[in-house]
């Protein structure tokens, strides 16, 4: 019996070893150089608008952006966000940017394909929902603004350090901005309330001639606290071959960023402005007439729009509460003024203060209230002032 | 038309400038850490993330996209990357 046990136990000794010297150990795992992520953001919320006797309480979203990227080896990225939304019973989709990048070396990328334009910090940085700390963008972005959010092209861009100063910088080409000159390639009325506004989504160029643009940034202090920047971007604007060929258009933008943890106030204080102009060359738009009988009106008037924005917030990072540390307060006055003598002139104002609670890093609570002070524009009648009074209740989440 | 060849003059030697200039940077931001850099870039536009909130193979995938989305340097984004794959 006990030889059985002896050689049992050898046996199994045996068998044991032979077949753990016929398993490999496990390598320690190797991430593949091609990685794939889908990243984004989302929000939604209940917007309560009044605009006189008029009221309007509706709950919007959700919006999702899912943001695609493909990182392949170390110095080549893809990347595209696309912007999911729901429209007058519709799904809409936008193509937000699509783009590739190789970076160059330690100081500087190339970029090509449909981007987001580095024209002053708001729509490069600042748009994204869980970025923004009010409910939406301020007056002369988006449509019918002045400001270009993105562009089909190639870009250069990178950051210098020199001593304790860090120089950004970005300069582009692209298809440029396209004249609305109020009528279709057949000569028939086309959104006449928009003639000699900029479109900047010019999926083919109109007329053959690029449009340039940079952006130079300096962090003038070793802590990267401040930002001062300048962009400018303009080129022809008028469709080859018809009558505003000769057309071109300046943008210039300015901005001005200050982000520190300030002890003293023991929280995070945040500043950040941008001023932008559009110029645009003179020309000759026709006005239909409200008569078929009554011929159309040629008109014209200096295209010049200005639009701005400044900001200010506070968290109190530093207390001592873990609730209040999450809370933030935010303060923002924005203004357009687009050109005297076009179908869209107006002179708007508006003023935000929100209140917003952080979850976490990525994900806040927004409310808001909203002021905005409208004379002309699409709706308004002539001379006089148009008051929305918003609340806005959002919560924003990045991922 | 004018204005537009003077952004042309304007834009040309300025990309011309900036490619020499990158190849003979110097910078203090050897001197940071990577925590450091992460606390003072990450909030300039948003708030900071969690170290915790992606794996390492994740964060060197965001890296390579906020180095040219927030226009870092290759050592800050190594150093903000490596401070947030210790930490997670």
């Amino acid at each position: 019996m006990k030889k059985i046990l002896i050689t049992t136990l050898v046996l199994v000794l045996v068998i044991t070893y032979s077949y753990a010297q016929d398993t490999p150990a496990p390598e320690p795992f190797t991430p593949s150089k091609t990685q794939f992520m889908v990243r984004g953001y989302a929000h939604a919320g209940l917007n309560y608008k009044k605009t006189g006797d008029e009221v309007e309480s509706t709950f919007v979203g959700t919006t999702f952006n899912p943001l695609f990227i493909f990182k392949h080896g170390d110095r080549l990225l893809f990347e595209s966000e696309l912007a999911f939304s729901f429209e007058d019973g519709q799904l809409d989709i936008g193509f937000e940017y699509a783009n590739m990048s190789y970076l160059i070396n330690d100081y500087m990328t190339i970029r090509m394909g449909k981007m987001l334009l580095p024209f002053g910090t708001f729509i490069e940085r600042l748009h994204p929902s869980w970025v923004n700390k009010f409910a939406n963008a301020p007056l002369g972005f988006g449509h019918g603004g002045i400001a270009p959010a993105s562009g089909i092209g190639v870009e250069m861009r990178g950051a210098i350090p020199v001593g304790s100063m860090k120089i950004l910088y970005s300069v582009y080409a692209t298809n440029g901005p396209v004249l609305n000159t109020g009528m279709d390639a057949e000569g028939n009325f086309d959104e006449p309330d928009e003639a000699g506004q900029l479109m900047f989504n010019n999926f083919e160029d109109n007329n053959n001639k690029k449009g340039y643009g940079g952006r130079l940034g300096i962090l003038p202090f070793a802590n990267s606290s401040v930002e001062i920047g300048g962009s400018i971007y303009g080129g022809a604007v008028g469709d080859r071959g018809s009558s505003y060929g000769n057309i071109g258009a300046m943008l210039y933008a300015v901005d001005f960023s200050f982000v520190r943890q300030v002890s003293a106030v023991r929280g995070i204080v945040d500043v950040k402005a941008q001023y932008n102009l559009s110029n645009v060359d003179q020309a000759t738009y026709i006005e239909p007439a409200d008569d078929p009988l009554d011929p159309d009106e040629a008109y014209t008037f200096e295209n010049s729009s200005n639009a701005y924005f400044a900001q200010a917030s506070y968290r109190p990072t530093m207390a001592g509460n873990d609730v209040m540390k999450n809370f933030e307060v935010a303060y923002r006055y924005s203004a357009f003024n687009a050109p005297e003598g076009a179908e869209w002139e107006q002179q708007s104002t508006q003023w935000s203060v929100a209140l917003n609670y952080y979850m976490n890093w990525r994900t806040l609570f927004k409310l808001s209230y909203q002021s905005t002070s409208q004379v002309g524009g699409h709706g308004v009648p002539e001379g006089e002032t148009v008051q929305t009074d918003g609340i806005f209740v959002h919560w924003a989440l990045g991922f | 038309m004018k204005n537009i060849k003077t952004l042309f003059v304007f834009l040309l030697p300025l990309a011309v400038g900036l490619i020499l200039a990158s190849s003979c940077a110097s910078s203090k931001i050897t001197m940071k850490s990577g925590a450091q850099l992460w606390g003072e870039n990450c909030v300039r536009c948003h708030a900071t993330p969690s170290p915790s909130a992606y794996n390492d193979i994740d964060w060197e995938t965001i890296g390579l996209h906020m180095r040219i989305r927030a226009n870092l340097t290759a050592e800050e984004t190594n150093k903000i990357v490596e401070f947030l794959q210790s930490a997670n």
